[in-house]
């Protein structure tokens, strides 16, 4: 049995302002006066003044005990959806079913009164929800305790910060027993070890029977707590299904709009240079569109250079969605006569995941006897998948890390090390990674497992 | 497994037990007006604690306490008292003039801040009418609750006047006697007006903020209009009625004749001007419930 039925469920807001609200004119008077008379304009509605669908024929059923994440970019009608469920909205058609008590946390909050103390807020709550006092006192040590703000239970919440704002908002919503929780970014002001205790009651609840409605930006989360996503694009569902490939699709999708939006792309040329294309190759020169990960390929940046003796000098940064991945750096610098030059940054095999990337590209040129830099840079040049060709190791999970590159590992009979022995074994690593790859990377980034 | 059977035990012990099985609808169309008297029913506890918060939170950080609430109200008078009754001489019915000003004040000015206040209560309780569901028109109602104190107060004031006079004068102007019941039903009353009306502009001061301002204007001509500053006996009779179709005049004019017994009991204008209240009243919940859900939309 479902517990929570959406049918068709529409919302529109009327935008712009409604002809009683407009600023007193003269014009308005006149024509009313002359629409009286008999003659005048039929009618002097304002412009820009129209119909806004927040939400268009939603339709989705939720059985009890999944955790529904709901993504979507801004605007595209998650909120309005989580208030109409809460009842805080009317809709404009459809309609929503619901069993049980449904407990909302909109807005980062549960609608608390900022000057009352943490202890009448949890009262009047319950009372909002429907939960008898009774009840609430009993539960009253488990909110306190899972909130961690008991020391300042009778503060005005004023004094709060958002985040103990938002642990009691969430301690409260979760303990007052809801068959359907909805939570609306509750993630977003909290520390890391709290949103891991409430993702952690989250599925505990939801391994009970609570329904989640769970929005959140936070594809990893989703990814991590959610049994099922939906995809709202303007306020329509646009993917339903298994959260891995509806998160995957999505962060592809924005990424790709993303890509489309930025106007500014940096400074192609100045008076030295200019940077002619960025583009991928394979190991034999052929530009290629995506890259095999058991293959080396390379970046190739087409410069043109415009006066005698530039000093240059390159760097590239990779970028996997909106995470900035490494940065290559040219070793040294080069001195370069007008021309045509490829810079080619040479990626190993075995090192790129499967997934999209992002290149920026930026070029310093300078010249002989002048202290200052007179940079090119690229941002997005270019941006290409990487994908898993034969012969590799299957991965136990769908999803990838950002990096995978093939170490050098060992495997030895345990023994206590002398520092010594623990110096030369390191000196040995890194020695290998530079002989391996002609990438400059944050060593950091790279051990990601 | 144990704490699961624990707390379903423990739901079947409240009262609830079947709550958390129910079933909700969410339609575009309201539901009927049994429906709504029975979910404000189901939420009066909300009811009741909006009262009391608002009532705490009006006076909380008062550095003078108690002290400033008879103050408020009796430093105006006081002064009104002097222009009105020292320097213009308007006539009393025979009272002080400032007891019977404090009277005419009592009743007029709950009334006046009432319905300020109930037309303030969807702009200032936007952020929790945004977050948490509960019947709106509990904010408007519960706003309200300031008005027992001011009454509270001036009723105190009255009393404290009372005494006064006693020993200055050695007049008791109080009439003590069952008629003094009237004068509190008159407060509420004209109370349940201000809500009439006040559930038309508290939807309408989300759209124009100037609002309560224009209102602020508006009440100062009304209370002109009533018998107030002056004794409706310097009306001449023939032009009472026009003063009388205001329904604030027959309860501003009850009031002061069941607590002193001065003036008239206006039994037709009084019975003309319940009809009206009851009418806008009405009206008003009629067109609060037409316009709530918009008027959230637009928080």
């Amino acid at each position: 049995m479902d517990n929570l039925f959406v049918d068709s469920l529409s919302k529109s807001f009327i935008l712009g302002r409604a002809p009683e609200e407009q600023p007193f004119r003269m014009r308005q008077i006149v024509n009313t006066a002359r629409r009286w008379v008999g003659r005048g304009p039929a009618d002097d509605a304002p412009k820009g003044r129209r119909e806004f669908w927040a939400l268009k024929d939603v339709s989705f059923r939720v059985q009890p005990g999944t955790v529904l994440g709901i993504i979507g970019a801004n605007g595209a009608g998650k909120s309005t959806l989580l208030k109409i469920i809460a009842r805080v909205l009317t809709p404009t058609g459809g309609r929503v079913v619901g069993v049980g008590r449904c407990i909302s946390l909109l807005e980062l909050g549960a609608g608390f009164d900022p000057d009352l103390s943490a202890r009448d807020n949890i009262i009047m709550n319950a009372a909002m929800n429907g939960v008898p006092k009774s009840e609430v006192m009993r539960r009253f040590d488990a909110i306190m305790e899972f909130a961690e703000t008991g020391e300042f239970l009778d503060t005005a919440l004023k004094h709060y910060s958002s985040g103990m704002y938002l642990r009691l908002a969430f301690s409260c919503a979760i303990n007052m027993d809801p068959q359907i929780l909805l939570a609306d970014e509750i993630l977003a002001v909290g520390d890391v070890a709290f949103q891991e205790r409430c993702l952690q009651r989250v599925k505990d609840e939801a391994a009970r029977g609570l329904t989640v409605l769970f929005v959140s930006h936070d594809m990893e989360a989703i990814t991590r707590v959610c049994a099922r996503v939906i995809w709202l694009n303007r306020g329509a569902v646009f993917r339903d299904g298994d959260p891995e490939e509806v998160v995957d699709e999505y962060q592809n999708a924005i990424w790709e709009t993303a890509d489309l939006a930025t106007a500014e792309r940096g400074r192609h040329v100045n008076r030295f240079g200019r940077i002619l294309s960025v583009a991928l190759v394979a190991e034999s020169g052929n530009e290629i569109g995506a890259a095999p990960t058991d293959q080396r390929c390379a970046v190739r940046i087409r410069v043109e250079t415009f006066i005698k003796e530039t000093i240059t000098q390159c760097a590239m940064d990779l970028y996997a969605g909106n995470v900035w991945l490494l940065r290559a750096r040219a070793d040294k610098s080069r001195r370069v006569d007008p021309g045509l030059y490829d810079v080619y940054f040479r990626i190993p095999s075995d090192f790129l995941a499967q997934t999209t990337y992002t290149v920026s590209v930026s070029l310093t040129l300078r010249r002989k006897n002048d202290e200052r830099d007179y940079p090119l840079v690229m941002y997005k040049a270019l941006k290409f998948m990487a994908y898993t060709g034969e012969g590799t190791v299957e991965r136990t999970s769908k999803r990838t890390a950002l990096l995978a590159p093939r170490l050098n590992w060992d495997i030895e009979p345990f023994a206590v090390r002398t520092e010594a022995d623990s110096g030369q074994a390191s000196d040995g690593n890194t020695s290998d990674a530079a002989a391996d790859t002609t990438l400059a990377a944050d060593p950091a980034t790279k051990a990601q497992p | 497994m144990f704490t699961d059977v624990k707390r379903w035990f423990m739901w079947g012990r409240t009262e609830q037990s079947g709550a958390s099985q129910y079933k909700w609808v969410i339609e575009p169309v309201g539901e009927g007006f049994v429906a709504r008297v029975k979910e404000f029913w189901r939420y009066r506890r909300i009811l009741w604690f909006l009262s009391v918060q608002q009532i705490k939170g009006s006076y909380q950080g008062y550095s003078l306490g108690i002290g400033w609430l008879f103050l408020r109200p009796l430093l105006p008078i006081l002064i009104s008292t002097f222009i009105f009754g020292n320097l213009l001489n308007v006539p009393s019915d025979g009272l002080p003039y400032f007891l019977f000003f404090l009277a005419g004040q009592a009743s007029w000015h709950v009334f006046e801040r009432s319905l300020l206040m109930v037309t303030r209560s969807l702009y200032q309780g936007q952020g929790m009418l945004k977050k948490v569901y509960f019947p709106r028109i509990m904010a408007p109602i519960s706003s309200m609750a300031i008005s027992v104190v001011w009454f509270g107060t001036f009723t105190g004031l009255l009393i404290l006047a009372a005494f006064y006079y006693l020993f200055k004068d050695g007049v008791w102007y109080l009439r003590l006697g069952p008629q003094l019941l009237i004068a509190p039903l008159c407060v509420v009353a004209s109370l349940v007006l201000s809500l009439g009306i006040g559930l038309f502009t508290s939807v309408l001061q989300l759209r124009f903020r100037e609002m309560r301002y224009t209102l602020r204007y508006f009440t100062r001509f009304w209370s002109y209009l009533t018998p107030v500053i002056y004794p409706m006996s310097l009306v001449p009779p023939e032009h009472r009625w026009i003063i009388y179709i205001n329904p604030m005049a027959p309860l501003v004019e009850t009031f002061k004749w069941s607590l002193f017994g001065v003036g008239s009991f206006p039994v037709i204008p009084l019975l003309s001007a319940l009809a009206v209240i009851a009418v806008v009243l009405l009206a008003g919940i009629w067109y609060f419930s037409r316009m709530e859900a918009s008027a959230v939309d637009r928080m």
